[in-house]
């Protein structure tokens, strides 16, 4: 029995000694998908970029599946969100993989929370407000500005491990930078009439969006971070939505539809299911395209209500 | 300002009138230039200090204490200084960045031992007064939870990275036995970061811990999916293996989930037991693959062999049956598990199986026969296998089944606890349980265990399990 053990152990272990696919490009892992698309963008094809979440999923509620395991044992370049949203699996996908480039505060270890200033950092930290995040909202890629600084790092850090591109990667990013400024400035034009307007969200997963286009939160689906809506809160809320009408009741793709459905046919205010992040959708296939697309559903809103 | 001259202006503004001499008119110009001064001067530091926060907000990284690279000179580093020298990256810091509400930063406690504990208890009713394991040794643990209220499985851990190359962890369990509360030290190992020198996928974990050997072995019971291990478990690891020891651990370079490792342990947790200190009485080898299939299903595979020897002997069921040999304990598991809707928060369904081959070689005695020295040189086995569908954030159900194949029994041990007298026991369990966050957990379970031969035990678990503190990690 033995033996037949120490068989299956050594065919099995020389099987996948092997090393994998050889090729020269720098292995992104990116803990969501926007973060994937950026690192992409500046890494043109010198970079493989891997997202271990997609847009249907809620990047807190991960397992530390064995596949996120064997790709963070071979990244060159990890980029999450931090702030504690991948607090439950990044941790141990860390430990399993026994990546040496794979180390907090490492060259090669990227927190974008860290970048940026957050929102919603809060004062006071009790588990009986919810699922809170003691260093802030970790959501912030939705707020263009705070692209720019994050893409830097990314450039920054392409540099450092594949030095022999560095041009290419300046000039990359260069071409992304003026892209996006550009475009920011379109956005913010476009935009302008949606400031001021009241909306209700699901989760407070928009919070970055709402400071950036200044629209004002009446009030989440959830009653407190990460609970799932209950029907008295949901009657509360009609309450407090009858006597002052909203734009629309925004989610995201992954967020569960009964709340909003439930208020929407009840007050007819417009379901408004924004991307979130790049793959929301088929057409964000980018982070161009998922700012372009928010917009529009919102304007969609507006035309509607006019 | 001292008090004495905010005073002397207060007077000074209520007694002035347009009609002042010129000494008061001259005591009122000094008054409104120190005044006038003073304003500069706050002003001025108020600007250094909004100067100096935006430049900690503009720095990458100001909580991570290592540095990007070693050299500032050589290599580039971003800071405002270069952003300011290439147009581009200083359009975009000058572009109106978004207010954060708050400077201030909180941060966890990573930094200190993540403390966190653990509440499990349970109301248990049984049906049958006896629960007889026909036809297995069996250990304390191993036995059905006691009845009626109780706190048993109650722990408190300790975690935290102790420097760039080592990581820790102690829990501590307070168990009820026999009406004494005992502290029971579950766990108390160190194991090496990714920044340890090791080759890049090895790991290493040295002390006492829930080691590798089938699914549910590693994980603590407050993560389990029932309010009790199954049969195969409780018979042939006495509920969980942590003895002492060291275990490394390497993920092969592929592109493909694939792990192997192995350990040396003391040999003094059961299946083994009377160590006498003297060298390794126990070791292990195990190896698992794993991967995903499209976006919303993932699986894992292992094989693992745990063999050591019970030289001074391992007691078991009271005491009256006891042990001398070596045992080879062979054990493979799956684990799938599917999200319908792509989304493991909103809905999910995981399925997991686990099969035991258990060989000893040694001889028994079973005190209560009086049987003396009976040789023995048999294989017992087992297998559970369950089900649990997430079908809301908040509720799930599960079912599970364990059955056991006992060995033969010598003539010799006939009629004792050793007997099974052609029984396999087995054991259904249906459970619900209803997770309100990701801390909480409510848990009603009913079972129907069929030990020994006509021995029905149908029982009702209510439990709970919450969590203070630490975020609990999502191991697969």
């Amino acid at each position: 029995m033995k033996h037949i053990f120490f068989t299956i152990l050594t065919v099995f272990s020389s099987l996948f000694l092997a090393p994998g696919s050889a090729d020269a490009k720098v292995r992104v892992f990116a803990c969501e998908p926007e973060w994937a698309s950026l690192a992409q963008s500046i890494g043109g094809n010198l970079v493989e970029a891997y997202s271990a979440t997609h847009a249907a999923q809620d990047p807190h509620y991960i397992r530390a599946r064995p596949s996120l395991i064997a790709k963070m044992r071979r990244a060159d370049l990890i980029i999450c969100s931090g702030a504690g949203l991948e607090e439950g699996w990044l941790p141990v996908l860390l430990q399993k993989a026994g990546n040496t480039k794979a180390q907090h505060g490492g060259p090669n270890f990227l927190l974008a929370a860290n970048l940026v200033p957050l929102l919603e950092t809060p004062v006071t930290l009790d588990r009986s407000m919810g699922d809170m995040h003691a260093q802030g909202n970790p959501h912030v890629h939705l707020n263009p500005h705070n692209i720019p600084p994050i893409a830097t790092a990314i450039v920054e850090r392409l540099k450092v491990i594949d030095g022999a591109n560095l041009t290419t990667y300046e000039q990359n990013y260069e071409t992304f930078l003026a892209r996006w400024i550009a475009a920011t400035s379109r956005w913010e034009s476009e935009a302008s009439d949606l400031k001021g307007r009241r909306i209700v969200t699901h989760h407070k997963s928009w919070t970055y969006l709402i400071d950036w286009l200044e629209l004002k939160l009446v009030n989440t689906l959830e009653p407190k971070p990460g609970i799932p809506p209950n029907s008295s809160h949901l009657e509360q809320l009609l309450a407090q939505v009858n006597e002052a009408p909203v734009l629309a009741i925004v989610r995201s793709p992954y967020a569960p539809d009964q709340g909003s459905k439930w208020l929407s046919g009840k007050t007819g205010i417009p379901e408004a299911i924004l991307p979130f992040t790049v793959g929301g959708e088929d057409e964000v296939t980018d982070l161009f395209s998922l700012f372009e697309r928010t917009l529009d559903i919102f304007d969609g809103a507006v035309d509607a209500k006019s | 300002m001292t008090s004495r001259t905010a005073g002397a202006i207060v007077l000074l503004t209520l007694f002035s009138s347009p009609h002042a001499s010129a000494d008061e008119q001259e005591g009122i110009t000094a008054l409104q230039m120190e005044i006038e001064a003073l304003q500069t001067e706050f002003a001025n530091r108020i600007s250094v200090l909004e100067a100096k926060l935006a430049r900690l907000q503009g720095l990458p990284e100001p909580a991570a204490g290592a540095p990007l690279q070693p050299s500032k000179d050589t290599t580039p580093i971003i800071t405002n200084k270069s952003a300011q020298e290439d147009p581009i990256q200083s359009a975009s810091l000058t572009a109106p960045v978004a207010p954060a509400t708050s400077g201030r930063r909180i941060f966890g406690n990573e930094f200190n031992p993540s403390v966190g504990i653990i509440l499990n208890g349970a109301y248990r009713d049984y049906s049958s007064e006896m629960s007889e394991m026909a036809g297995f040794p069996i250990g304390h643990e191993g036995e059905r939870g006691k009845e009626g209220f109780s706190v048993d499985h109650s722990e408190l851990n300790f975690a935290a990275n102790i420097d760039d190359k080592f990581s820790s962890k102690v829990t501590v369990a307070i168990a009820e036995h026999e009406g004494e509360t005992e502290v029971e030290l579950e766990e108390a190992f160190i194991q090496t970061l990714a920044g340890a020198g090791l080759p890049d996928g090895m790991s290493v974990m040295f002390g006492r811990g829930f080691w590798t050997l089938g699914y549910l072995n590693e994980h603590h019971n407050h993560a389990d999916d029932f309010a009790d291990r199954p049969l195969t478990n409780r018979v042939f690891l006495n509920n969980t293996f942590n003895d002492d020891g060291l275990e490394v651990t390497y993920i092969l370079p592929a592109d493909f989930y694939a792990e192997i490792g192995g350990g040396l342990f003391l040999g003094d947790d059961y299946p083994f037991g009377g160590a006498d200190g003297g060298g390794v009485g126990a070791w292990s080898l195990f190896a698992r693959t794993g991967g995903d299939i499209g976006y919303n299903h993932s699986w894992r595979l292992g094989a693992y062999l745990l063999s050591g020897s019970a030289d001074n002997g391992r007691s078991s069921n009271d005491d009256d049956i006891f042990f001398v040999g070596d045992s080879d304990l062979y054990v493979a598991d799956i684990r799938y598990t599917w999200a319908p809707t792509g989304n493991p928060r909103q809905k999910e369904l995981t399925f997991q199986s686990e099969f035991f081959l258990n060989q000893e070689d040694g001889t028994y005695e079973d005190s209560a026969l009086a049987s003396g020295l009976v040789m023995f040189d048999e294989q017992s086995s087992g297998w559970y296998a369950q089900g649990v569908y997430k079908f809301n954030p908040n509720w799930r159900l599960g079912l599970r089944y364990s059955r056991l194949a006992p060995a033969d029994t010598p003539a010799a041990l006939f009629g004792g606890a050793l007997d099974a007298a052609d029984h396999d026991p087995q054991a259904l369990a249906i459970m619900a349980d209803w997770t309100n966050s990701e801390f909480s957990r409510l848990r009603l379970q009913y079972s129907l265990e069929e030990l020994s031969d006509g021995q029905e035990d149908n029982q009702f678990t209510l439990q709970y399990i919450m969590s203070l503190g630490a975020h609990g990690a999502h191991k697969y």
